[in-house]
């Protein structure tokens, strides 16, 4: 490992914007993860299947029809909260009112069974092939050494406006005060008129459109194809046991912390090694500090 | 006519009923107070009113409408508050949200949830002055003050309070039974269940006894002021 | 069910065993009788996937439906068995039959060391660990090519002949017979852990551990003999499965996800809790898959509409449907 690689600004700004790019899609996915994991106390193992039908949402709306890169993201968005609140209708909420004890294993295997169905069913009706947009965004701007493409920005930018919308979302509009009450405690919640069972469909399906946004907005490092989603919904358990489960803060922060250790991880390891990496530092995590590094101490799981 | 129920069959599964028949009757703007020992199904009864379980028989009617088989969200609408057991601030919301998501059900209307802070922060000026900070790091008892406070922000006519002073020390105990003083003096029909036999007794109009998940005695609120060693003793 | 209870369905299984164990000779003399009956290779190699996937299967309820553990990276476990036992043989010359007991052990170091270092935390995080756990062992083991042969494939000699008995590639009975062996063996083992008193404490952890543990029993002592005992049992089925396959690599479908979600859907559709159910799933599922060989990509989908209607309509899966057909 030759550390004093790291003083050439060129291989050194690379690696912070490859880092920050992987650790935006990382903060989105860690995002809808613990969104859902927070108010409904699901542990959604069909996160990354929702990431690639974004995938193809982007393909389709960019290459094939020919809409620009915004639109795919909103097109992911959208399709991709529409397929949520199916999904929470359909099964998750009849699940809710047979499951009683078991609710955090059952709905677990409940979301294994749906991962399987999406990912075989995108098999069957997309093929296998990898379908990639190489640049989404052409051009780029050099500061002395240092190249930055417009793509690596473009992708930034959107991905900390979309963080933005929600917080705002969530902060400001009644809805987003609805989900963060129903959060804190759904009892009395419902004792203020407030229908808890509408904000789970809500937070839902806010949570697959931002797995769905982030596999639009990362198209051109990862393609579309039917397994494309494991690798990213393995790092956003990653990550979501970084920040703390059910902590959104500690998601973002655990979502570029990690994409940063990866993009170093990359350049000085080779690529096998580097998958082994992120399992390693989850598995000292949780047994060093399983309640996350950005939960207050206190709180063990 | 405010709160009736007739013949309450409820519990939490099907097979075993915890309340197996009861009536009650709580009448407009009077307090009534349901006391009896551990396990009588008097938080149980509270939570079929506002719609946690439904009754397997029997009916609960509110000004004469059925509100049997209504979800709990629903019962703010109806004109029915609750006040549950133990803590329900949203810790990490301010009080000043917490207020408003008490005036909820009618979000759209600005000027009468204006209205609803104004007269809250005028009672409460303690929540004024807290208005900003979150819930959770409020004292035990402010946090039972923003409790109240939030229960009136919709203007309900019946307030079910579940063991109001449970877990507080003595000292907030007579404060929550002061503002309960006050609530009454308001005009609000209040159903309280609690543990606190005395305390609750002293502000009653009517008086349920249950045991076992049946009706026992109940009567006017003089009828028990003297008995009550009596009635305990039967507990035990 | 509480503790009383489950003492008392104990001593009512007894009370019938009788009947039972005319049930087991009749489902054992046909498991025994009906492949060499059919004399098809083919055939064979079904029976063996459909009985190994059902061991697996109630390996794992072992863990899932009586001490209520998770275990979401079963399939590495299984590869911990199966590359211990390959390497063992491929680079130290030691015998398979050995191998055997190796792949065992590897199996339940690997469980003793995740249950070390997560039983004191929910079950969820114990699922998500051993998932963790064995995604870095799949991937070292395909990052080692030097050593393990990575994805290249692993070639692993097949059983030598004992007693007489050829092991040959060629010999799929005699592989069938030593797997209905081993599994007898397997579930026997199960079979009586669960109905001891060490079972007793596994089924009261998993209705209520607070309770348990107030009663003075040490839950995590309890949990971490479950879990490296089923480690062992599956790192033995791995060795065997090695030994048979001829040939590892480190893929998904072999050692990930995949895999596990198989064997889970094996154990949920047999129903959780009763051994058994598995291996009536294994034969069910395989059979199936089968059946509708044409349709590969649909046979996923329908395991994944399987686990999720078990989960909605018939949570204690065939073992639930049972009392309608035995």
């Amino acid at each position: 490992m030759d550390l004093s690689l790291l003083a050439d600004p060129a291989i050194l700004s690379e690696l912070v914007f490859q880092g920050l790019v992987r650790g935006a899609m990382y903060a989105l996915m860690g995002i809808g993860l613990s969104l859902i994991f927070g108010i409904l106390g699901v542990v959604n193992f069909a996160h990354g299947e929702f990431f690639m039908l974004g995938t193809y949402a982007m393909y389709f709306v960019s290459a094939l029809l020919g809409l620009p890169f915004l639109a795919g993201v909103a097109a992911a968005a959208i399709g991709l909260f529409v397929v949520g609140v199916v999904v929470e209708r359909a099964l998750i909420e009849p699940l809710r009112q047979r499951a009683g004890r078991d609710w955090l294993l059952d709905s677990f295997v409940l979301t294994i069974g749906l991962m399987v169905i999406l990912q075989n069913l995108a098999l069957l009706g997309f093929g296998s092939r990898r379908r990639g947009i190489t640049t989404m965004v052409e051009g780029s701007v050099v500061f002395g050494n240092v190249t930055i493409t417009y793509e690596r920005l473009a992708i930034l930018a959107l991905a900390v406006i979309i963080v933005g919308l929600l917080a705002a979302y969530i902060k400001f509009t009644d809805t987003g005060k609805a989900i963060r009450a129903t959060a804190q405690d759904p009892e009395a919640a419902q004792t203020l008129g407030i229908d808890i069972k509408r904000i789970y469909t809500v937070a839902f399906g806010i949570g697959a459109a931002l797995a769905g946004a982030a596999g639009a907005l990362l198209i051109s490092i990862f393609p579309a194809f039917p397994t494309v989603g494991y690798q990213p919904v393995l790092k956003s358990f990653a990550v979501v046991i970084l920040g703390g489960l059910g902590n959104i803060p500690g998601a973002i922060a655990g979502g570029f912390l990690l994409g940063i250790v990866e993009a170093y991880a990359i350049f000085f390891m080779s690529a096998g090694w580097q998958s082994v990496i992120t399992p390693l530092i989850i598995i000292l995590v949780l047994v060093f500090r399983p309640q996350g590094l950005f939960t207050a101490q206190g709180e063990r799981p | 006519m405010s709160l009736k129920v007739e013949g309450v069959v409820s519990g939490y599964t099907r097979e075993v009923p915890i309340l197996k028949g009861v009536d009650l009757i709580a009448r407009d703007g009077l307090v009534t107070v349901i006391i009896g020992p551990n396990g009588a199904g008097k938080s149980t009864l509270l939570r079929t009113i506002y719609g946690y379980l439904h009754p397997s028989r029997g009916d609960v009617f509110h000004d004469g409408k059925s509100i049997k088989g209504l979800a709990p969200e629903h019962m703010l609408g109806e004109g029915i508050a609750y006040l549950l057991q133990g803590h329900s601030v949203f810790p990490r919301m301010s009080v000043e949200e917490n207020l408003e998501l008490g005036g909820w059900i009618f979000k759209r209307d600005r000027a009468r949830l204006r209205r609803a802070f104004d007269e809250v922060y005028a009672r409460f000026p303690r929540l004024k002055e807290h208005r900003r900070l979150n819930a959770g790091a409020l004292s035990g008892g402010e946090q039972r003050m923003l409790e109240i406070a939030r229960l009136t922000m919709t203007g309900p006519k019946t307030l079910l309070l579940d063991e109001p002073s449970v877990g507080l020390m003595p000292k907030l105990v007579d404060f929550v039974y002061e503002e309960i003083a006050k609530l009454k003096q308001d005009e609000f029909t209040i159903v309280v269940v609690d543990q606190n036999v005395k305390k609750s007794i002293e502000i009653a109009d009517y008086v349920y006894v249950l045991n076992l998940g049946e009706n026992s005695h109940h009567g006017p609120q003089h009828e028990f002021a003297l008995r009550l060693e009596d009635i305990i003793r039967e507990w035990l | 069910m509480s503790v009383a209870t489950s003492a008392a369905s104990a001593r009512g299984i007894v009370a019938s065993t009788p009947a039972r164990v005319l049930k087991v000779a009749v489902l054992l003399g046909l498991l025994i009788l009906v492949p060499p009956f059919l004399d098809s290779p083919y055939l064979t190699t079904v029976f063996i996937s459909a009985l190994m996937f059902g061991l697996f299967g109630a390996i794992y309820d072992l863990m899932i439906g009586y001490a209520g553990l998770t275990n979401f990276g079963y399939a590495g476990f299984i590869a911990a068995g199966a590359y211990g036992s390959a390497l063992a043989s491929f680079h130290y010359g030691i015998s398979p039959w050995l191998g055997l007991l190796i792949g065992g052990t590897c199996g339940a170091l690997m469980g003793l060391f995740t249950g070390l270092i997560t039983l004191r935390l929910r079950g969820l995080y114990l699922g998500l660990t051993t998932w963790f756990v064995a995604e870095a062992v799949r991937f070292t083991i395909a990052n080692t090519p030097e050593y393990t042969r990575g994805v290249l494939g692993l070639a692993v000699d097949p059983f030598p002949s004992v007693l007489g008995i050829d092991f040959g590639r060629a010999k799929l009975l005699n592989y069938y017979y030593l797997l209905i062996v081993l599994g007898a063996l397997i579930m026997l083992a199960m079979h009586f852990l669960v109905r001891s008193k060490v079972g007793l404490a596994f089924r009261a952890i998993r209705e209520d551990q607070l309770a348990t543990e107030s009663l003075g029993l040490n839950a995590t002592k309890y949990k971490l003999i479950n879990f490296t005992v089923a480690c062992f049992l599956t790192g033995v089925l791995g060795s065997f499965y090695a030994h048979y396959l001829g040939i590892l690599s480190p893929t998904p479908e072999e050692f990930g996800v995949p895999r596990t979600v198989e064997i889970l859907t094996v154990c949920y559709v047999g129903g959780r809790g009763t051994l058994w159910g598995s291996l009536f799933a294994g034969f069910l599922l395989v059979g199936f898959q089968e059946y509708f060989r044409e349709l590969e990509a649909w046979r996923l989908v329908m395991y994944g509409a399987l686990l999720i209607a078990v989960m909605l309509f018939a949570p204690k899966g065939l073992a639930g449907l049972k009392k309608y057909v035995w």
